[in-house]
């Protein structure tokens, strides 16, 4: 009936923005058109040049990277807000805290180290495997300690900029080659499955346990479908990824009692969406506009919550 | 095998979870404690894993993200912040500082020390250490895989005096295989106490000698951990050739006792039956579950009658709460036919012991194994205060047909304060450490009972081991304890593929 429309999946997202903490102030990060842009720092490559020959990394640099480091992590999927009522409200001062606990190395951490095994004499091949393989663990360490402070910081930034990593993790693997199916569609599928549920529980009224959700691949927008009655009910959604980043970041799951499986002519803060009234019904074209609290404007500690999102009228 | 279907099953589950936690709906699964909810993840996930439908580590990725953000979740509550619908859980205000990290440094930690109880701990070739890898190198030089297997019965009493202690060392059966030859011995502890050498590493046994019927003289060496309690494997060095016909050793201040090494095949009992079985990984899994939950109770539950009538919750409830999503997340798997009788058997040992909650589907089978409604009327009758079975051990050695790849050899059954072990020589066990789901042993995938003389069924668990180059000593805990009364026992040994049944005579002697 319709196609993903050739226009960009943030299409009905406006700017939105965060104080970060950064050197002896707070800087402005602004998320905008897709991209993240750091309005203190206008030449962030040079930033990263001279940090590399010793000099500070600004946060909001830190920050940047990090955002580009997990713009397809399915991961962010996982952990990221369900909607509006799943607000995760971390401030800078939890994300320092934890990482001068993970600054502390893993020894600070879970059960004690248990004394060496003395060899009077250890081959030299066992002792190089062990060694190697020490490495390779602190290695990996290093590695999760980064990805977890970076997904502190990345949630630190607040709802408005979370919702949109989502929407593009979700954009970045929305048409993937049918060799990568199979690994991309379980954390997909569950990710879709959280967030609809709780917009079908709003729309119908059920259980988001009785919501069985499966990808939506080719022409179309899916289907939804009830099934069964009492116990054995279940609404049957079949929805593309893209769903996730170009109505549900919106903000656009529903609107004026229907629920948004596409958007039609996306924009802000006119756009054209395709809606069901109910379950097994076609969807109906709708006009919807889209009102916002403004930019931020605020104090320091301002940052884009669930209050800040977009709100849609037909 | 649906790997895809066994992966979005639990990462749904996570889902459903974490929704648990935003809804803090009193009897959601989240109101039991976002621990109890991880609990559940972890069992399903190892349920998932030793069927091999899942990666160790997918699993552990899912299970990081799900920490992490539960545990960002509970710092905003921390923070004062009501979820919907509820108090907020009581978290320590560290909670993202402290609880962020633990998956991440779990991970760590775990493969650092596998051998430790951490959730997600996993062996790898670190398990063992720079000793072992050395004495493993040692031992394939010296092993010879063309050497005939030799298992036998000893119940013999060495008796020994040293220095001022004295007492008696019990030679429980001999065992050579192509990694060398073995004695399994049983000290009574008191004995050691008195000697002030508890460690069993610590022990010489210099003042033991052993000379075989050629004149030729053997080493004895306590295996470093080889047993707890008084029950240890004591290595034979050089082996010995295969066509010595006894051995003796003997103690200060002797006289020294002959053990026979000739074949016994007429002590060894009937001829093992093999019977095909044909059970998926899934129907072999819900078996072992059902072993462990039957295995698990006299633990929990010291008085049975007492704690059904209070209520008393436990770790039963604890570990059957979550079955119902270890069956659903099997199907999910193919795995496990939806036509499979297991999970009904399982849902009706539920029944039987008094747990609902458990969350299978399927209606209770009308019938049960006999083995386990003769542990459950154990269960069921048993008094508080009975009188505990007598220290005592029985010399029994027998080689089982091959099940599932792995070699089992019966080495002896000890009664130790009041517990029963069996000792076993396994070969041909991965011994990988993966964790399994609600405690199920993994590395020693097979489910196996005893039956005495007077027809009651004793349920082996996995109580120790001791890995040798490829081969390992097992110590399998019986519930309940097998009597010295019985004369003689059924071993049924259940695996994937068929059931091996073996009658064997039983020898007890008792220490002084």
């Amino acid at each position: 009936m319709t196609d993903i429309p050739n226009e960009p999946w943030f299409a009905c997202l406006p700017p939105c923005e965060a104080h970060v903490p950064c050197g002896d102030g707070r800087h402005i990060v602004r998320w905008e058109a897709g991209a993240l842009r750091l309005l203190s720092h206008p030449d962030p490559e040079g930033e990263l040049v001279l940090a590399a020959l010793g000099g500070d990394k600004a946060r909001c640099v830190e920050v940047a990277q990090a955002w580009g480091r997990h713009a397809a992590d399915l991961s962010v999927l996982a952990i990221g807000p369900r909607g509006p009522a799943d607000e995760i409200a971390l401030s800078w001062d939890d994300v320092d805290a934890a990482a001068q606990v993970g600054a502390r190395g893993p020894g600070s951490y879970g059960p004690p180290r248990v004394a060496p095994i003395r060899l009077a004499s250890p081959s030299i091949p066992t002792s190089a495997r062990v060694q190697a393989q020490r490495q390779r663990m602190e290695q990996e360490m290093a590695r999760t300690t980064q990805r977890r402070n970076d997904m502190l910081s990345l949630l630190a930034l607040g709802y408005g900029f979370q919702v949109r990593l989502i929407g593009q993790v979700a954009e970045a693997h929305a048409s993937p080659p049918d060799d990568q199916l199979a690994g991309v569609r379980p954390p997909l599928v569950a990710a879709i499955s959280a967030r609809v549920a709780l917009a079908a529980e709003e729309w119908i009224g059920i259980d988001p346990d009785q919501v069985v959700v499966s990808l939506h691949r080719g022409p179309g927008w899916g289907s939804v479908e009830l099934t069964g009655q009492g116990g054995q009910r279940r609404l049957q959604v079949s929805l593309p990824a893209g769903w996730l980043g170009r109505v549900w970041a919106a903000g656009l799951a529903l609107a004026g009692r229907h629920l948004v499986v596409a958007v039609q002519r996306g924009g802000w803060p006119d756009a054209r969406v395709l809606a069901l009234r109910g379950p097994g019904t076609e969807p109906v074209p709708l006009e919807v506009h889209g009102r916002a609290p403004g930019p931020v404007s605020g104090g320091l500690d301002v940052r884009p919550g669930p209050a800040d999102a977009p709100h849609w009228e037909i | 095998m649906n790997r895809e279907g066994a992966e979005t099953y639990l990462r749904l589950l996570a889902e459903a979870l974490i929704r648990g936690s935003l809804a803090a709906v009193p009897g959601s699964a989240w109101a039991e404690g976002p621990a109890d909810g991880r609990t559940r993840m972890m069992a399903v996930g190892h349920a998932l894993t030793a069927v091999g439908a899942l990666g160790i580590e997918t699993l552990e990725d899912i299970v990081a993200d799900f920490d992490l953000a539960v545990n960002v979740r509970q710092q905003d509550q921390a923070a004062g912040r009501e979820p919907r619908g509820g108090a907020p859980l009581a978290v320590p205000s560290s909670a993202v500082a402290g609880v962020l990290s633990s998956a991440a440094v779990g991970r760590w930690a775990a493969r650092l020390h596998p051998a430790r109880s951490a959730p997600l701990a996993r062996a790898s070739g670190l398990v063992w250490g720079w000793r072992e890898a050395a004495e493993a190198a040692e031992a394939e030089d010296l092993a010879n895989p063309e050497t005939p297997d030799r298992f036998v019965p000893v119940g013999l009493s060495l008796p020994f005096r040293q220095e001022s202690v004295s007492g008696e060392l019990y030679l429980v059966s001999f065992a050579q295989t192509g990694s060398g030859a073995r004695f399994i011995a049983a000290w009574p502890n008191r004995a050691l106490a008195r000697l002030g050498m508890l460690d069993p590493d610590s022990i010489s046994l210099e003042w033991l000698t052993v000379t075989d019927d050629r004149g030729a003289r053997y080493d004895l060496a306590l295996v470093p951990g080889g047993g707890p309690g008084w029950a240890h494997v004591m290595s034979v060095w050089p082996p010995p050739p295969q066509d010595i016909r006894w051995l003796d050793i003997a103690a200060p201040p002797g006289p020294a006792v002959r053990v026979r090494l000739e074949r016994q095949a007429p002590d060894a009992g009937d001829e093992p039956e093999v019977t095909e079985a044909r059970l998926s990984p899934g129907e072999h899994l819900l078996t072992m579950l059902a072993d462990r939950l039957l295995t698990t109770a006299p633990e929990s539950w010291r008085d049975w009658r007492r704690q059904r009538a209070m209520a008393s919750p436990g770790p039963l409830p604890a570990m059957t709460a979550g079955l119902g999503q270890i069956v659903a997340a099997l199907e999910a798997a193919d795995v496990l036919s939806p036509l499979s009788p297991v999970p009904a058997r399982l849902a009706a040992l539920c029944a039987s012991m008094g747990f609902g909650g458990h969350g299978i589907a399927a209606a209770p089978a009308p019938d049960l194994p006999e083995r386990w409604l003769s542990l459950l009327a154990h269960y069921q009758r048993r008094k508080p205060g009975m009188a505990p079975v007598r220290d005592g051990y029985a010399a029994v050695a027998a080689a089982l047909p091959e099940l599932d790849g792995i070699r089992l050899a019966l080495l002896g059954l000890d009664n130790t304060e009041g517990c029963s072990s069996l000792h076993v020589l396994a070969r041909g066990m991965t011994a990988e450490g993966q964790p399994g789901p609600l405690g199920v042993d993994l590395d020693f995938p097979l489910s196996l009972w005893l039956r005495d003389s007077g027809g009651r069924w004793h349920a082996a668990r996995t109580a120790g081991r001791h890995r040798a180059d490829t081969e390992c000593v097992v110590r399998l805990r019986l519930v309940p304890p097998l009597p010295e009364s019985a004369d003689s026992i059924e071993v049924l040994a259940g695996g994937r593929s068929a059931e091996v049944r073996a009658r064997l005579p039983l020898r007890w002697g008792c220490p002084t």
